[in-house]
């Protein structure tokens, strides 16, 4: 295996899409690291063979969507001795899943589903959190997803509900900044008052990625199908005000643009890191 | 409140119906409205699932999309997601039986090589999602004493498919690879086809019956004897010889074991 590429702790990377790829494996651009759904390379496609290849120069993360941590029955083992047989392949800087569930009954859904913020929840969410980290030999990072909707159930904050899960299994937290805006929007919080709830230790990565206005609704979806919005970049100022340098990530996963445009905008990200 | 997880559990298997099957009666009261139906919100998660899932159909079945058409494919997607959601969490591992579903999709009746085609655009993804294997050396075999090599059964790449339709199916999907698609004879005859990866590409071409048979019955695990029988069904001048060694040639065998099971002659 080769030697794994340098990370540094500030560095801005971008999400890896399939018709990306050519372009970086020929062009080399400066990229701080690159971010991949690991649910995309568990198969044995070309695509894992070019990952392998890029990874020798570039730190790779692995980003999970599909092990359903918030599921309220048993983790799908074999799913994550898939994770854990790609984690051995790539090597990843950072290994990342949410707070949510996708599967229930063996019916896999391909969405992040809410959670009800309960202590039996909670409970069981790091339960599951502290079998995977065994499971994988290795910490993760839990993001924060963005929602449509909330439970009559629920009683815990989402924030309050984010660091007890990283207090109680030492799991690390990926901070969705945008995530953080849609759902304040969504639900009317606001979103510094989350940003200041996470604990600053357990941060360990930052997702930045574009949403777009629900039509006839009062509504933000969160698409990863455009630029950085605005209002996002100011809450990211004030996410690194309080975290200091953290990895920061540039997703686009629908209506991909030239990778120039993705570039672009890591450079913004590196910019307003600068500056804080 | 005081919760458990029975109840959770509870919650998310209303959910995944509300979702899968658009019945959100049983859930709509655990939801707080936050200004707007719980219905709604709901359905956001519905449209998202499926949107998200038929376009994952529609990546592994381009050329069946393009036969049909787009919003066609999606109403076809949308009824195949309801009566057969996913299972494997990866979505390359989606859409197995999806050319059954069509085969058996009442609005498709009118377009009878459609789930031929969708069994070949199956079978180029199964090859573009497994890696090759390192091929078995013919000398390898010369280790067999002489009365067993009737009874040698082969391995083969994993990402080997044998398929045979009464369609041109592969010259349909090629002409729909193409911007401007040419006339395709559709009586122009039936296929036997072999797809695999080979060299880091997928690959397919279409095979003589003898070969077809011989090659199918080595992939389904019958032994030689077996293989070249269903061959001579199929072909009377097969030539057993010439037929292994370019099995051999063409990196197909990846293995093999020896089998005392003499019905597997039959």
């Amino acid at each position: 295996m080769a030697e794994r590429a340098p990370i540094a702790d500030d560095a801005v990377g971008v999400g890896l899409r399939l018709p990306h790829m050519a372009e970086i494996a020929a062009t080399r651009p400066q990229i701080g690291f690159l971010e991949v759904h690991a649910e995309n390379y568990m198969a044995e496609t070309l695509a894992l063979d070019r990952l392998l290849e890029l990874r020798r120069d570039y730190p790779v993360s692995l980003h999970g969507v599909a092990l359903s941590l918030g599921s309220a029955e048993a983790l799908d083992r074999d799913h994550l001795a898939r994770l854990k047989a790609l984690i051995e392949q790539v090597e990843p800087v950072l290994v990342s899943e949410h707070l949510a569930w996708s599967a229930i009954g063996g019916v896999y859904l391909n969405d992040l589903l809410p959670l009800a913020y309960t202590e039996a929840s909670l409970e069981l969410f790091c339960r599951h959190v502290e079998e995977a980290q065994e499971g994988l030999g290795r910490r993760l990072l839990i993001e924060n997803p963005s929602s449509y909707l909330r439970y009559r159930l629920s009683q815990i904050p989402e924030a309050g509900f984010m660091t007890e899960i990283a207090r109680r299994t030492g799991c690390g937290i990926l901070c969705d900044v945008n995530n953080i805006y849609v759902s304040a929007f969504n639900f009317g919080f606001d979103p510094i008052a989350y940003l200041q709830a996470l604990p600053v230790e357990a941060i360990g990565e930052i997702h930045l990625a574009g949403h777009h206005a629900a039509e006839g609704v009062d509504i933000l979806i969160d698409d990863h199908g455009s630029r950085v919005a605005e209002p996002v970049w100011q809450l990211y100022a004030a996410a690194l005000r309080r975290f200091g340098p953290v990895l920061t990530l540039i997703e686009w996963d629908t209506n991909l643009p030239a990778l120039d445009v993705l570039l672009e905008e890591a450079r913004r990200a590196e910019e307003v890191a600068h500056v804080h | 409140m005081c919760t458990d997880v029975s109840t959770l559990l509870e919650l998310q298997v209303r959910l995944r119906r509300a979702i899968l099957i658009g019945d959100t009666a049983e859930i709509v009261d655990a939801i707080l409205g936050d200004g707007l139906d719980p219905a709604a919100r709901v359905g956001i998660y519905h449209h998202h699932a499926f949107a998200t899932l038929g376009e994952a159909l529609q990546g592994t079945f381009p050329v069946v999309c393009r036969l049909v058409d787009k919003r066609f494919f999606a109403y076809a997607a949308h009824e195949y997601l309801r009566e057969h959601p996913p299972h494997s969490r990866c979505l390359a591992e989606y859409g197995a039986d999806f050319p059954e579903f069509l085969a058996g999709f009442a609005p498709c009746q009118g377009l009878p090589y459609l789930a031929d085609v969708a069994r070949f655009e199956w079978a180029l993804n199964i090859a573009a999602t497994v890696r090759e294997a390192t091929p078995l050396q013919a000398q390898t075999l010369a280790a067999i004493p002489l009365e067993d090599s009737a009874y040698v059964a082969f391995r083969l790449q994993p990402s080997l498919s044998y398929f045979a339709s009464p369609w041109p199916v592969d010259a349909i999907w090629q002409a729909n690879k193409a911007d401007e698609v040419p006339e395709i004879d559709l009586t122009s005859g039936g296929t036997s086809l072999e797809i695999h990866r080979a060299d880091g590409a997928v690959v397919w071409r279409r095979l003589d019956l003898g070969t077809f048979a011989f090659r199918t019955a080595l992939a389904d695990g019958l032994v030689l004897a077996a293989a070249m029988s269903a061959a001579i069904l199929k072909d009377s001048g097969f030539d057993l010889v010439t037929a292994l060694r370019q099995v051999f040639a063409d990196g197909l065998a990846v293995g093999f074991v020896v089998s005392p099971e003499r019905q597997n002659l039959g």
